[in-house]
């Protein structure tokens, strides 16, 4: 069964004139990395707050289709019980997910375990992991306020691993992240897929994430066009074609007139080109 | 992993100086006459000053300095009555009293809100709230309020940082700054509208709605001493509001 699975869902925002999300098919397995891109405004984040069931209850909006996130459809008022804690969301800006009331990164990466009632040992122990994981052990005791937003989007991924959950839906979760940042993103959601998660990552970082995917599905105009191995579907023009974007060596390629398939990295643009 | 708790005040628990400020605020309105709103007022700014938060005390002067010159002005100068003569200045003896009286609970009040907004731990008394078993949602509304103001604050600070590169002059001629508003205003609103909205997002994944019992991470101690100081503290303002209402 898939971890996360659109069967002809769509989505209407309130006061909206067209749907930004229309007639969807996709889903995303336990134990892989799902990427989704597309242009501005092709749908990739408004699919991730369906699957987190924020849209319609919160956005507000109108839901069509069948959308089941660990098989349970998350509009539904009940489904906070069954899915508490399983489905891990990191939304873009760092800034606007701390919670608000932790005066230490430590007391914000508990936050979530504390609301589920765990046990302190088991919070202390998993927040400590957690730190580790994302290499901020250090800033156990800053106020999450004065970090800056590489240190906040660190400590953001952290009070979402926690719960080790079974379904990572990320929203350009490393926007304000450095190389060594996003290397080590990259890597910790490689093990999340390695642990049996099912990792969904709306970005358009291409050139760090198409090493790392094992899927990429490009959107355009709110539903999925494209579907394939990232190496191969950035590798060709129909990428280009539905608004969205390569690695910047295929990018170079293409402004070159080289046809595709395209280098997508370095090493293979040097392959290519001193032939 | 407990912040420093700061100043003395801070080792309380953090239920004590929230019923001492309600206390407080009580004992003000029921004060009869101006001996005993002075007196209260002096006992306040005591207080907080061994608490480690005297400079809560000088801050609240901010706000209360054109408070109690309207009191004196409209009470002391303009006021009917026995006159009375200080530093050649013809005032009334009864409107002065009653200005005395007003400043004074107004300066009480003020102090003491001040002294537990700067003492006041969003985490210590969540933490608390939770071992009580108490609702979480209503502790989380509670704090959220209390920490607004610091964050609306601080973007506004950012925003007109950033219009003023853009060129915007806030100083200046009235005109000016009337201009300003606007472009101060609604980015400030539409943010803080935009910010609510993705806070609710992390909050719901984050598992803050519904919380059934949350675990308290580093419960403060409630000693004999912060119990029997609430205890006193409200029993006084009980007993005092009954004796300004039935005595």
């Amino acid at each position: 069964m898939s971890a996360l699975l659109f069967k002809g869902a769509g989505f209407t925002y309130p006061g909206a004139p067209s749907p930004a999300l229309r007639d969807c098919v996709l889903h995303a397995d336990a134990g892989s990395i799902t990427w989704l891109t597309g242009a501005l405004g092709a749908g990739t984040s408004t699919a991730l707050l369906l699957a987190a069931g924020l849209a319609p209850r919160h956005t507000g909006g109108e839901r069509t289709g069948t959308v089941l996130t660990l098989g349970v459809d998350p509009a539904l008022p009940s489904s906070g019980a069954a899915l508490g804690g399983r489905v891990a969301l990191v939304l873009p800006s760092p800034a606007t997910q701390l919670s608000g009331i932790a005066e230490t990164v430590f007391q914000e990466v508990a936050f979530a375990p504390a609301n589920l009632g765990w046990p302190r040992a088991r919070i202390t122990a998993r927040v400590s992991d957690a730190l580790t994981a994302l290499a901020i052990s250090h800033l156990a005791n800053r106020e999450p306020g004065t970090l800056s937003g590489g240190e906040m989007q660190r400590a953001v991924i952290a009070s979402m691993l926690v719960l080790e959950p079974d379904l990572w839906l990320l929203d350009e979760p490393t926007s304000a992240l450095d190389t060594a940042g996003r290397a080590l993103v990259h890597a910790l959601l490689r093990r999340e897929a390695v642990r049996g998660a099912a990792v969904v990552v709306a970005s358009e970082d291409t050139d760090g994430l198409h090493q790392v995917a094992d899927r990429l599905v490009v959107f355009a105009d709110g539903c999925p066009v494209l579907d394939g191995p990232p190496q191969e579907v950035l590798r060709g023009e129909r990428v280009w074609e539905a608004g969205a974007a390569s690695t910047a060596i295929a990018g170079l390629a293409r402004a070159a007139g080289n046809a595709a398939p395209r280098p997508l990295t370095v090493d293979e643009g040097v392959a290519r080109w001193a032939r | 992993m407990s912040p420093d708790p700061g100043p003395h005040v801070g080792r309380f628990h953090p239920f004590t100086p929230l019923v001492l400020t309600l206390c407080v605020a009580v004992l003000a309105v029921a004060a009869p006459g101006p001996k005993t709103a002075a007196a209260l007022y002096t006992t306040t700014v005591v207080a907080v000053f061994l608490g480690g938060v005297g400079r809560a005390a000088l801050r609240a002067l901010i706000p209360l300095a054109p408070l109690w010159f309207f009191l004196f002005l409209l009470h002391g100068v303009l006021g009917d009555g026995d006159q009375v003569v200080i530093l050649g200045l013809s005032l009334s003896r009864e409107g002065l009293a009653a200005a005395v009286t007003q400043a004074c609970r107004l300066g009480a009040i003020a102090t003491a809100s001040l002294t537990l907004y700067a003492s006041f731990s969003p985490a210590r008394f969540v933490d608390a709230v939770a071992d009580r078993g108490w609702s979480f949602s209503t502790a989380y509304l509670v704090v959220a309020t209390l920490l607004a103001l610091p964050r609306f604050r601080a973007r506004a600070l950012a925003i007109i940082d950033a219009q003023r590169s853009r060129g915007l002059r806030l100083r200046g001629s009235p005109l000016n700054r009337v201009r300003a508003i606007g472009p101060v205003t609604f980015p400030l609103l539409l943010g803080a509208l935009a910010e609510v909205d993705e806070r609710g997002y992390a909050l719901e994944t984050r598992c803050a709605s519904g919380v059934v019992h949350r675990t308290p991470l580093d419960p403060p101690l409630d000693r004999v001493g912060d119990r029997a100081i609430r205890w006193l503290a409200g029993a006084g303002a009980v007993a005092v509001l009954l004796w300004r209402v039935f005595g």
